[in-house]
C-alpha cells in the first residue's frame, strides 16, 4: 500500500478542495490515462484495487504510471468512544484530487485494451472518471 | 508547413477576469500579441480558429496570419495557450510575431515509426521518454516533426537525441545524450501474501522531529519526548 516513509506531523486537518487541477492534469508519460471529473479523496486501498485491476487485465505488456500519491493522514476515533479526548489515531492514507487530475497512464497496449482496463479501474474509485487518450489530449 | 492559415482578431479594451469569463461566455477567447519590435496588443479570437492551427500540419509550430482588424496582417505563430483541465477548452492564446531573417527556439514533436525488434521478437515494452526535441533554426526551416524509424531497437538500447535524423539547417538545442526511447525487457510482478499487505498497511511512518525533540529523542526515545513537552505545557499555564 502506498503511504509516505516520512512525515513531518502525523495528523492533518481535512482542509477544502476547491478549483480545478491546474497541475497534473496533461498525460506526461504514456499515451492514455484516466482523468478524474470530480474533486475527493482517494485511499491506499483504492490506489492499489485499481491497479491490480489493470496489472491483471493486461497481464503481461504495457507500462502503468500512478499520477497520484496518498500523502494526507485520516484519523478514526474508534468504534462507541465519547466525543472529545482529542484526535483520532491514524487510519489510512489519502490522496486528494480535484477535477482535472490525472490518475493514471498507459502506454504499450492498444486503445481498446487501455479503455477496458481504465474502465476496470474507475470501478474501484469513489468519483466520476474518464478516459483520455494522448490524441485527444492535444 | 502550411501558410494557408489565416486568424481573425479583434483587439481587446476590457481586461481582467471579469471581463475574460464574459468573452469567453460570448464563445471567444483572450489572447495577445507580442515579439518582433512591435508592441504587445491584447486581442480576442475565436476558439475554434486557434484549434485548426493547433491540429494542422505543423501543429503548435504553424506559421500563419493574424489579421487584426483595423491593423495589417502579421506573420505569428502560437507561443503559449492554456486549456481548461477538464473541458479540454482553449482559454488563453499568446502569439509571438515571426520575423523571417531571425533564428527562433521551437520544440518539434518526435515521430516514431516501426515496430521495435525489442518488442516484436524479444518480446520487451517499447518506451518512448521524450516526445519533444528543443530546436534552433529560421523560420521557414521548422520541421513539422522528426520522424525516427525504430525497427532496429532491441532490449537494453537506446535511441538518444544524437541519433534523430535533422537537417544541417537545425541545431538541436536539447542534450545530445538524452534518452528519446527504449526498449526494456518486462518485469514480472511478485503478488504479496495478504498478510503482509495488512502489516504494512497500519504501520506508521517515521515522524521528522528537528532541534530540541531530537535530542531528547536520542536520550530517551519518541515516546519519552511527548510526556516531557506536556510538562513543560502545564507549568507554562501556571
Amino acid at each position: 500500500m502506498l503511504m509516505p516513509s516520512k512525515v513531518k506531523y502525523r495528523k492533518q486537518q481535512r482542509g477544502r478542495r476547491r478549483g480545478k487541477a491546474w497541475r497534473g492534469s496533461d498525460l506526461a508519460f504514456g499515451d492514455y490515462g484516466l482523468k478524474v471529473l470530480v474533486p475527493g479523496w482517494i485511499t491506499d486501498r483504492q490506489i492499489e484495487a485499481s491497479r491490480v485491476a489493470i496489472m491483471r487485465f493486461i497481464k503481461r505488456g504495457g507500462k502503468l504510471w500512478i499520477r497520484v500519491f496518498p500523502d494526507k493522514p485520516v484519523t478514526k476515533k474508534p468504534a462507541e468512544t465519547r466525543m472529545g479526548k482529542g484526535k483520532g489515531a491514524p487510519e489510512f492514507w489519502v490522496a486528494v484530487v480535484k477535477p482535472g487530475r490525472v490518475l493514471f497512464e498507459m502506454e504499450g497496449v492498444t486503445e481498446a485494451e487501455a479503455r477496458e482496463a481504465m474502465r476496470l479501474a474507475s470501478h474501484k474509485l469513489p468519483i466520476a472518471t474518464q478516459f483520455v487518450a494522448r490524441s485527444a489530449a492535444a | 508547413m502550411s501558410q494557408a492559415l489565416s486568424v481573425e482578431a479583434d483587439p481587446r479594451e476590457d481586461f481582467g477576469k471579469n471581463a475574460s469569463r464574459r468573452l469567453r461566455r460570448a464563445g471567444r477567447i483572450p489572447g495577445i500579441v507580442y515579439g518582433g519590435g512591435g508592441p504587445a496588443i491584447p486581442i480576442t479570437v475565436d476558439p475554434k480558429s486557434v484549434s485548426a492551427v493547433l491540429h494542422s500540419e505543423s501543429g503548435h509550430n504553424a506559421i500563419f496570419s493574424l489579421e487584426i482588424k483595423g491593423k495589417a496582417p502579421a506573420r505569428v505563430m502560437l507561443r503559449d495557450w492554456q486549456v481548461d483541465p477538464v473541458h479540454g477548452e482553449l482559454l488563453h492564446v499568446d502569439m509571438v510575431r515571426v520575423t523571417l531573417g531571425a533564428r527562433m527556439k521551437v520544440k518539434v514533436p518526435i515521430q516514431i515509426t516501426g515496430e521495435a525488434k525489442g518488442v516484436k521478437v524479444q518480446g520487451g515494452i517499447f518506451e518512448f521518454l521524450l516526445r519533444e526535441v528543443e530546436l534552433e533554426c529560421l523560420p521557414d526551416d521548422i520541421p513539422d516533426q522528426i520522424t525516427v524509424d525504430v525497427t532496429e531497437l532491441l532490449i537494453g538500447r537506446n535511441l538518444r537525441v544524437a541519433d534523430l535524423p535533422v537537417g544541417d539547417k537545425v541545431k538541436v538545442l536539447t542534450d545530445p545524450n538524452r534518452v528519446v526511447a527504449h526498449v526494456v525487457a518486462l518485469k514480472a510482478e511478485e503478488e504479496k501474501p495478504a498478510a503482509e499487505v495488512v502489516e504494512a498497511a497500519t504501520a506508521e511512518p517515521e515522524v521528522i522531529r528537528k532541534g530540541k525533540a531530537e535530542e531528547g529523542e536520542a536520550e530517551g526515545g519518541e515516546a519519552e519526548g511527548k510526556p516531557e513537552e506536556k510538562k513543560e505545557k502545564k507549568e507554562k499555564k501556571e
